[in-house]
């Protein structure tokens, strides 16, 4: 397992997301004060799976929206390569990728993929060769003339992550991508995220519930607790790459899982 | 297959149940009236008398058969209803949009849109045919006055019933206000109009043939209290009752078809999620 971690220390750790004493306090309906997150501290590295894990009111999905600038902190900083998450939004480098599919379902599975490229104003060859290009990388090529409706819900949600990568992004957020679907089909997602990250070398920052989804995809886990929500724990997640499904059922996946599970604080799980 | 089953998987069964149940129920009173009543054809008369008139070359009035009658003024009718409803679903459409850019435009109308909706349009249309001073251009504003509203409301609910998560991507993607209007809204509103135009359409059909009866100048509403009068067959009076019923439940349909004809998403069957594959 030494040389493992070796692997991953040489690996190119640029920081690229540097989160200091990040807080989210939001108010309630009776005036109070209601802390969603506070004092998170925080750097991923460039090209990293890392996953925010906890229970629902833990915070993850505030700071994953506040990393997208879909929400603004109240406190502390966020700096992606230097700049505010504002900035970043506006270059147009997140790709994000929500529980539900969020498509649209006036337009086939390829002007679904071709959406952001249209609203980023690439000319029509563009975007069809990146639209091919994505229906083939999540194998539904044969579908790209499909409206959502006509569509499982592992195919919509492939379509989702389609869409989400067509815009090259460098950061790649996923909040709770794979919660609604069926194990079969959440399995096969999982091998096909990882084998695009690969790829891809994106930085994908993925949120979820699931304790054993978290250490089987990333390289850490950040593991965040409840009232009020804060990061108790970052599990470093030596397993070998590329991940196979075998590997959830050795020895070393159990422990790192127990590892996680005991992190927690509160004892409520 | 239990007849559970059967109505369920054929949905024109129930209809063709209905049309079979309505036509023993009027048969029925029909041959009751036929014998207890002095002049059942002006009560109730059998459906074969109506229908008879369809082909029947007699003519009724000013040399015209009952059908060519019908067809005549139901054409008058039909030219001011459709001005009206266009001229109703363009304002609604345009006023929704309005509400959705402006809270304050929508605090400031929605509350009196459905003031005006309350004024009955047998009362409201003798105002109207005081301000304009044509009976004509009264039958139109009335009929838009009565489509807008539906498809206002409706095309609203639309632009209001979109997910924040489609919002929070378009976000992402630095789109423009107009760009999410234009790709987002807009598009997501369309089933809601047709939802709209498929309540309004027979609500225009029905408020020009009832502004008809105000005043004569051809219509079917006036034809329809001339043959009431006895001016002419009381089975023209039958046949543009029925007629009349025909098309607003045709206009109906005529605005679903519409709207299956422009969302080519809309033709498509949702898939069983049982045999969900990958």
């Amino acid at each position: 397992m030494s040389d493992v971690m070796e692997k991953i220390k040489t690996e190119d750790r640029t920081v690229e997301i540097k989160i200091r004493d990040l807080g989210m306090t939001f108010k309630d309906n009776n005036g109070n004060d209601m802390k969603a997150l506070t004092g998170v501290n925080l750097d991923i590295y460039k090209g990293e799976f890392i996953s925010l894990l906890g229970p629902s009111g833990c915070g993850k999905t505030t700071l994953l929206r506040m990393i997208a600038d879909l929400l603004e902190p109240t406190d502390g900083s966020i700096h992606i390569d230097g700049r505010i998450p504002k900035e970043v939004r506006l270059m147009q480098k997140f790709g994000i990728v929500f529980q539900s599919a969020v498509l649209f379902d006036w337009r086939t599975v390829r002007k679904n993929i071709e959406l952001p490229l249209e609203t980023m104003k690439f000319n029509k060859a563009e975007r069809e060769q990146r639209s091919s290009e994505m229906l083939e990388m999540v194998g539904l090529t044969k579908f790209a003339d499909h409206y959502p409706v006509q569509l499982s819900g592992g195919m919509q949600q492939r379509v989702n992550i389609a869409r989400a990568l067509a815009i090259r992004p460098e950061i790649l957020l996923m909040d709770e991508p794979f919660s609604a679907l069926d194990e079969f089909t959440k399995e096969k997602l999982h091998k096909d995220l990882l084998q695009i990250w690969r790829k891809t070398n994106k930085t994908i920052i993925f949120v979820t519930h699931n304790i054993s989804e978290a250490v089987f995809l990333s390289d850490r886990v950040c593991v965040l607790s409840p009232h009020p929500g804060r990061l108790s724990a970052v599990v470093d997640i030596d397993l070998p790459r590329p991940r196979t499904l075998e590997m959830r059922e050795t020895q070393h996946f159990n422990e790192l899982v127990l590892k996680v599970r005991n992190s927690f604080e509160g004892g409520s799980l | 297959m239990s007849i559970r089953k059967k109505i369920t998987s054929k949905p024109w069964l129930p209809m063709l149940i209905w049309i079979i149940g309505i036509i023993l129920v009027w048969e029925i009173a029909a041959t009751i009236v036929s014998v207890t009543k002095r002049t059942p054809e002006n009560v109730l008369p059998h459906l074969y008398q109506i229908f008879g008139q369809i082909f029947s070359t007699k003519a009724v009035s000013s040399g015209k058969t009952a059908t060519m009658l019908v067809l005549d003024s139901a054409s008058k009718t039909l030219f001011r209803a459709a001005i009206g409803f266009i001229t109703g679903t363009v304002l609604g459409f345009v006023l929704a949009l309005i509400m959705k850019i402006s809270k304050l435009a929508e605090k400031t109308i929605f509350p009196y849109l459905m003031l005006i909706q309350m004024v009955p349009i047998l009362g409201m249309a003798p105002i109207i045919l005081s301000i304009t001073g044509d009976i004509n251009t009264s039958r139109i504003v009335i009929a838009a006055i009565l489509t807008f509203y539906p498809v206002a409301t409706n095309t609203l609910a639309g632009f209001n019933a979109v997910e924040r998560e489609k919002y929070d991507l378009m976000y992402s993607y630095a789109a423009s206000k107009y760009t999410i209007y234009k790709k987002v809204l807009i598009p997501y509103s369309i089933p809601y109009f047709f939802t709209g135009l498929k309540i309004s359409a027979p609500m225009a059909i029905t408020a020009s043939i009832l502004v008809d009866t105000l005043q004569g100048d051809g219509g079917l509403g006036s034809m329809l209290s001339q043959s009431l009068k006895h001016a002419m067959s009381i089975y023209v009076f039958w046949l543009i009752v029925f007629f009349s019923a025909f098309i607003g439940i045709f206009s109906s349909y005529f605005m679903g078809f519409l709207e299956k004809a422009v969302l080519p998403h809309k033709r498509k069957t949702k898939i069983k999620r049982k045999d969900d594959a990958v």
